[in-house]
């Protein structure tokens, strides 16, 4: 026997708590027919107790459902506590609410991981088998509808056509016409726009266009058309939702979407998916959190929203709905008013996921030059900052085009001045930023504050939230370039290098 | 620049497959218990998850492989430590194996190899 044991030696015999088992008793015996070949082996379905059914669902539930409570709850915390600590009210119908809240997390959940089973994988079959298969008119012809599909499904639309209940007839009667009578309609063009704008998107991006001039003459004429509704008494009262229906149509999709791509799977590209049952369950699944969450968006978010924006105005005015309004002093008021809704823009758009996947982008795109804070940091306080304008915008009535006028031309020029990559992270942090939580929230808000203040119409404040993230990443962007080129230049000084 | 190639012997792969997102986790405990470096990859699996039926849905069919390159004495307290930190003991999460390496070979810091010189 030897005198010296490796310590890791003996570690390894002594093997605390291990066991072990052949794997070759676990592996199936292979059949062969009479005259020798293999049989292929077919596995059997692995039958689990219920006890290992519980194990094995508890994370995947957990997980998913912390996801959701994390960017619902802080929001919800926060509008609450502002509510009492600061406007002292208490939250009205509180069991209500909550219950609505937890729909909405509920709702989310299921809505994410069914999108995932049931749509991803068309998605990943069209988009590999068609631009095979068909010739580009076809895709662009596709890609169109798509974009009509899209807004049809886009819950964000309903929480505008339900926006549109509130709009006084008599003050802006073609504002409550187009929400009302023409809303089809107009959730119609809507939808042929954004169909049109991934069409050109989609040439842009095989053909490697710039965004610079496609931005150009978008924008030119969309202000154009802004300054002449500004001129027509009656156009005026539109323009909020015109802009605003620009932040609502991107956000997460749903059914009707699925059938038509089902159905160009099956009769254009002739393809077939694997894991029916699977998707099945995930169609299922985005039906039950859709109709979760539009339940909990109703007695939930908007009613919380809805509540505060028309206790907010009690701050600084007298509201008969309010004892002892005005709260505060008018200024001090106003000032508290303008910073709730600083910081619920701010709190809404840190928690919002997709802005968190732009952020992982943008910074490979930049080679780290664009930190992944930097933009989430710069996105929400855009976001902050216009949502501050546009609550400023109802509470001095100040006419819309007033501050998308200059707030385009400004981004515009900053467009000018920035490079290629910067400006695409840019204009795409506008759309970003309004997801399923923030468009009902903020929207909700601006109308429930328009009525307590008799402004003729909350909109405009999404409008304001969408400029704002271009303005404060174009201009990161911009003061990030500017430093790199100082410290280079800094660098070859202080190298004794002549800088060429 | 020397032209001599130091081998490192007593080498011990620990291979992990996880559901996507778990990695961080398995490299955390990993480290921890001593290993050095560890490299995460993605991939996709098959097998369990069709077995299950519906259930399957329950496990993420995108993997996180991670390996990590230990040495044969700490293979026994790496291995134990992300058997536990991964859950690998509820089903579906995670699998792990062990391969012993002949040899491997990297940058090892000079005053790596002068102590270990002197100790010879």
């Amino acid at each position: 026997m030897a005198e010296h044991f490796r310590f890791g030696d003996y570690q390894h015999e002594l093997g605390y708590g291990h066991d072990e088992v052949s794997f070759n008793a676990l592996t199936p015996k292979l059949q062969r027919d009479l005259e020798g070949r293999l049989i292929p082996y077919q596995p059997t379905p692995i039958k689990l107790m219920s006890k290992e059914v519980f194990k094995l669902l508890q994370p995947y539930v957990s997980v998913r459902f912390m996801e959701q409570v994390k960017s619902v709850i802080p929001l919800a915390l926060y509008l609450a506590l502002f509510q009492i600590l600061i406007l002292r009210q208490l939250v009205e119908d509180s069991w209500v609410i909550t219950g609505g809240l937890f729909a909405v997390i509920v709702g989310l959940m299921f809505f994410m991981e069914g999108l995932k089973l049931g749509l991803m994988p068309f998605g990943t079959v069209i988009g590999k088998r068609l631009p095979q298969k068909s010739p580009l008119p076809m895709v662009l012809f596709i890609t169109l509808l798509l974009g009509i599909g899209v807004t049809f499904a886009e819950p964000a639309i309903g929480a505008l056509k339900a926006a549109g209940q509130k709009v006084a007839v008599e003050r802006a009667p073609y504002l409550f016409a187009l929400l009302n009578d023409w809303s089809e309609l107009l959730v119609l063009v809507i939808g042929f726009s954004v169909g049109f704008a991934a069409v050109i998107g989609t040439l842009r991006f095989l053909y490697g266009w710039s965004l610079k001039p496609l931005i150009y003459i978008s924008l030119g004429s969309v202000l154009g058309l802004t300054l002449y509704g500004a001129f027509d008494p009656e156009l005026t009262k539109i323009l909020g939702l015109a802009w605003d229906a620009g932040a609502v149509t991107t956000g997460p999709v749903t059914v009707p979407l699925v059938l038509f791509l089902f159905v160009l799977l099956r009769l254009v590209l002739k393809e077939t998916l694997k894991n029916m049952g699977e998707i099945v369950y995930g169609i299922g699944l985005t039906i039950i959190g859709m109709c979760l969450f539009n339940a909990g968006l109703t007695y939930g978010l908007s009613k919380l929203g809805g509540n505060v924006g028309s206790l907010v105005p009690a701050a600084f005015m007298e509201l008969s709905t309010v004892p002892l309004s005005p709260l505060y002093i008018y200024v001090v008021g106003l000032v508290l008013s303008l910073v709730f809704a600083f910081g619920l823009g701010y709190g809404a758009t840190v928690a919002e996921p997709a802005l968190n996947a732009l952020g992982t982008t943008a910074q490979s795109l930049t080679n780290g030059v664009f930190k992944k804070k930097t933009l989430i940091a710069a996105v929400s306080l855009g976001v902050a900052i216009g949502i501050a304008i546009g609550l400023a915008k109802l509470i001095f009535n100040l006419p819309l085009v007033w501050l998308i006028m200059p707030g385009y031309v400004l981004a515009l020029v900053l467009t000018y001045f920035s490079s290629e990559t910067f400006v695409n992270v840019a204009w795409d942090s506008a759309g970003v930023t309004t997801g399923p939580i923030t468009v009902p929230l903020v929207l909700a808000m601006g109308l429930g504050f328009g009525n307590a203040t008799n402004a003729v119409e909350g909109f405009g404040i999404l409008s304001m939230a969408s400029i704002g993230p271009i303005l404060t990443v174009l201009a990161t962007g911009l003061l990030s370039d500017y430093n790199a080129r100082n410290e280079a230049l800094a660098v070859t000084k202080a190298s004794g290098i002549p800088h060429v | 620049m020397s032209e001599t190639i130091t081998y490192l012997t007593d080498v011990a792969m620990i291979t992990c497959v996880v559901q996507s997102g778990d990695a961080d986790d398995i490299v955390k405990a990993a480290r921890e218990a001593g290993a050095t470096a560890a490299l995460v990859y993605h991939g996709r699996g098959t097998g369990i998850r069709e077995r299950l039926g519906l259930l399957g849905i329950a496990i993420d069919a995108e993997k996180d492989i991670v390996t990590v390159l230990v040495s044969s004495d700490q293979r026994e307290i790496v291995a134990d430590r992300i058997f536990h930190a991964g859950h690998f003991d509820t089903p579906a999460r995670g699998f792990l194996c062990i391969t012993p390496l002949e040899k491997a070979a990297t940058y090892i810091p000079q005053s790596v190899k002068d102590r270990l010189t002197k100790k010879e």
